[in-house]
């Protein structure tokens, strides 16, 4: 009988090791070490919470990185790249473990107030350095900012607005939609009107017509007039352009009572549905889907007269469009106002995070014109800086999308929703996520005789989960 | 023979030691990676524990709140109901499957094969096929059922047909379960079919009267790994639907994981996860009682 000597032996050799490695404390992570083995302190970007993943974006930053180092000797900038799908979790893991990156970079407002508990307020950063802010709109400061407390300063924004096919507007011999942000006449009734006649069943009806025939679930259509759903399931970021008095948050000031079913949401709810399931100038949920699921970008596959969308929907897909395109303001909607959502990036550090002061520093740099042109440039934003507007249209706009109304553009970001559609509201993620099921709900036409009806019953819920918080939350 | 005693005892704890090392290295790794976190797991189904703070202790408030929650509901009736949607397809189609691959006929083990394959493809990359395939605008399915007059749905992006998408897709995987009804088929001593054939039973006959009854301890290994299967489904939602349309496909599991992970409830999601674990273990054990009524051993005498 052969000895089973070593056998025991690995058998007992892998148990310990299985013990050691759970109880070990393990290798550190880079992130977390507060100072390289040279002595330079430490600042890790954390990449994932917006955009900046693509393997072109990570090269120019880690160009942007080697710059910085070059220039600042006792500061070692570095990154974390994580897939935006992973970003929250990977994030808050890093927290747990006591092991934070210096800086969530680039984050946008959704990255913000899901993790909100977790940012440092820069305001003593600021105030120590006297910074300037005044080349900020302070509306876009504003976004970041909640009880006095500021997480972070505007990198870029992406601005919103419509992009139409001129070939659709040509075809039907209507005029282009208006560049003039004092038009009057440019409102979403017009708006729907002219969507009605540009959408096109597959016996070329339109949806004035009586004999306009979309089908059960718009597939016997081969044009639609208007499209707003790229953003996916953002509720609020679609009603926002109603102006409700809480623009484009869910709650009421104090944060205590839902205002889902606010008369402003309701009427553009009703608008939405009416939309999709009576004027039938918006594809359902079937059609949007599918489109999606194909891989296949809002607007670019020359189907849909208008259509809107932030300009990173535009830095995806213009660069490969070969649709003539125009762009519009948003109309003015129902109470003669305009109200443009706008999604904006910033650099927030954890409050748990070691090296702050070294982080503020890397913060400032990338302020700096000169950085923050080639960073908007990787992130595909308009310049958060209104000095660098000029630049910005000279070395982007000029360059990349010749086609683009730069009035249009930067006029846009005069009409923001603040509160913003993604601010924080307690429980964020659970109520956007409420939001969400309503936003599908309406586009699957499940309450489409009613949607009144759907948005109470969203009220409802969104106001038992905020009773919940604030029940445990004095 | 005292001595040969001592002899044979010492035998024995020798013997028992070298088994407890040798799965010495799998105990150690079911302490440490499934008995530990399901140990933490029950005693953060008692606090308020969002990851990033500290857990703080709220005795049975997550089990009470979770009976009042509309989605633990929900989220419930929409997995028994694909459970009883897709379960009993499963095993009647992965049945028949079985037995058309039992016949003596050329090129049968090339057909085993062709139904096992999809068994060994992962959910995430069966997910990403259905979903092309079922793809009201650009799938395959509906252009085929058209073929017949029928107009296809918008099966996934519809709330009321999403659900029998979902179980369409579920059948795909059915070839693991056709490998053990084949394995018990074959089981079938030949003679009881002799036996049958000469007391005059027709192919139908035999079927119920000795196939069946032969195989319902195969069927039965299989209905309680589906029932278990059905309450632990994830992949193919989690990837196609999301829980979606209006909540069409929020099974139970995808709940407990936007629970956790979507909105950091991590208390209240293994509350969620201890009451899924509560739900299957009875159903499991109700399975195991109802056997004795419908499940054959072979020498097992009747009342035992």
């Amino acid at each position: 009988m052969k000895s089973q000597k070593p056998f025991h032996l690995l058998s007992v050799l892998l148990a310990l090791s299985m013990i050691l490695a759970a109880c070990g404390t393990g290798t550190k992570s880079t992130s977390g070490s507060t100072d390289t083995p040279s002595g330079k302190a430490k600042v890790v970007l954390f990449v994932g919470m917006s955009t900046g993943t693509t393997p072109e974006q990570t090269a120019a930053e880690e160009e942007l990185a080697a710059k910085f180092n070059a220039a600042h000797p006792n500061i070692e900038m570095s990154f974390v790249f994580v897939p935006y799908e992973e970003a929250k979790q990977r994030f808050l893991t890093m927290l747990a473990s006591g092991d934070p990156p210096q800086l969530a970079c680039p984050v946008g407002n959704e990255g913000i107030s899901a993790n909100f508990d977790t940012w440092a307020d820069i305001t003593p950063f600021i105030e120590a350095d006297n910074y300037d802010l005044s080349d900020f709109p302070s509306s876009l400061v504003d976004l970041q900012r909640y009880s006095g407390k500021l997480f972070g300063l505007p990198l870029g924004v992406f601005p919103s607005m419509i992009f139409y096919n001129k070939d659709i507007f040509d075809a039907a011999g209507i005029a282009y939609p208006t560049t003039d942000f004092n038009d009057k006449t440019w409102t979403m009734d017009k708006l729907r009107e002219i969507a009605m006649q540009l959408t096109l069943d597959k016996n070329g009806k339109n949806a004035t017509d009586p004999a306009f025939n979309p089908g059960q679930d718009g597939e016997n259509v081969v044009q639609w007039g208007y499209d707003d759903s790229y953003d996916g399931s953002d509720l609020n970021g679609t009603l926002t352009m109603w102006d409700a008095e809480n623009k484009g948050r869910p709650t009421t000031a104090d944060y205590k009572t839902a205002v889902v079913n606010s008369p402003e949401w309701t009427y553009g709810f009703t608008w939405l549905s009416n939309g999709v399931w009576k004027d039938q100038f918006m594809a359902p949920l079937a059609v949007t889907q599918a489109r999606d699921s194909a891989g296949t970008l809002p607007f670019t596959d020359g189907k849909t007269a208008m259509f809107y969308g932030h300009t990173w929907w535009s830095a995806e897909a213009l660069p490969d469009l070969n649709i003539p395109y125009g762009v519009a303001p948003l109309p003015y909607n129902n109470k003669g106002t305009r109200i443009e959502r706008i999604d904006a990036d910033t650099c927030a550090m954890p409050a748990a995070a070691k090296n702050q002061e070294q982080a503020w520093e890397v913060v400032k740099w990338l302020l700096e014109p000169d950085q923050l042109i080639d960073y908007v440039k990787i992130m595909g934003y308009v310049p958060a800086r209104i000095s660098l507007q000029e630049r910005y249209k000279t070395e982007v706009i000029a360059v990349d999308y010749p086609a683009l109304d730069t009035g249009v553009l930067f006029g846009a970001m005069n009409y923001p929703d603040v509160p913003n559609h993604e601010s924080w509201v307690p429980e964020y993620s659970q109520i956007r996520s409420i939001l969400a099921s309503t936003y599908e709900s309406l586009y699957a036409g499940t309450n489409k005789d009613d949607p009144k009806a759907l948005l109470d019953s969203t009220n409802a819920e969104v106001q038992a989960v905020l009773d919940q918080y604030w029940a445990t939350h004095k | 023979m005292q001595s040969h005693r001592k002899s044979s005892s010492s035998l024995s704890r020798r013997e028992a030691l070298s088994a407890y090392t040798y799965i010495g290295p799998w105990i150690v790794g079911f302490i440490l990676i499934t008995l530990g976190p399901m140990v933490a797991s029950l005693y953060f189904s008692f606090t308020d524990y969002n990851i990033v703070s500290p857990a703080t202790w709220v005795g049975l408030g997550n089990y009470r709140h979770l009976f009042s929650d509309p989605l633990f509901w929900k989220s419930l009736g929409v997995t028994l109901k694909f459970g009883a949607l897709s379960l009993p397809l499963q095993i009647i189609f992965g049945f028949t499957l079985a037995i058309l691959l039992n016949q003596n006929i050329p090129g049968v083990n090339i057909f085993r094969t062709i139904f096992y394959i999809p068994a060994t493809i992962s959910g995430v990359a069966i997910a990403l096929v259905w979903g092309l395939i079922l793809n009201p605008e650009r799938g395959l399915l509906n252009p085929v059922l058209s073929l017949f007059g029928i107009n296809g749905p918008a099966w996934l992006q519809n709330p009321d047909t999403a659900l029998y998408g979902l179980v369409i897709i579920s059948l795909w995987g059915v070839g693991g379960g056709v490998i053990i009804y084949l394995a018990g088929l074959q089981g079938v001593p030949t003679e009881l079919y002799e036996a049958a054939k000469v007391d005059g039973a027709n192919i139908w006959q035999q079927f119920m009267n000795v196939t069946l009854p032969m195989v319902t301890p195969v069927l039965f290994y299989n209905l309680v790994l589906g029932l278990i299967n059905t309450f632990q489904y994830f992949t193919e939602v989690f990837i196609l639907t999301r829980g979606g349309p209006a909540r069409a496909t929020l099974v139970y599991n995808l709940y407990l994981y936007q629970n956790a992970f979507s909105y950091n409830h991590m208390g209240y999601a293994s509350a969620l996860a201890w009451v899924l674990f509560v739900i299957t273990l009875v159903l499991t054990v109700l399975v195991f009682r109802s056997s004795a009524t419908w499940v054959y051993y072979e020498g097992q005498l009747k009342g035992r």
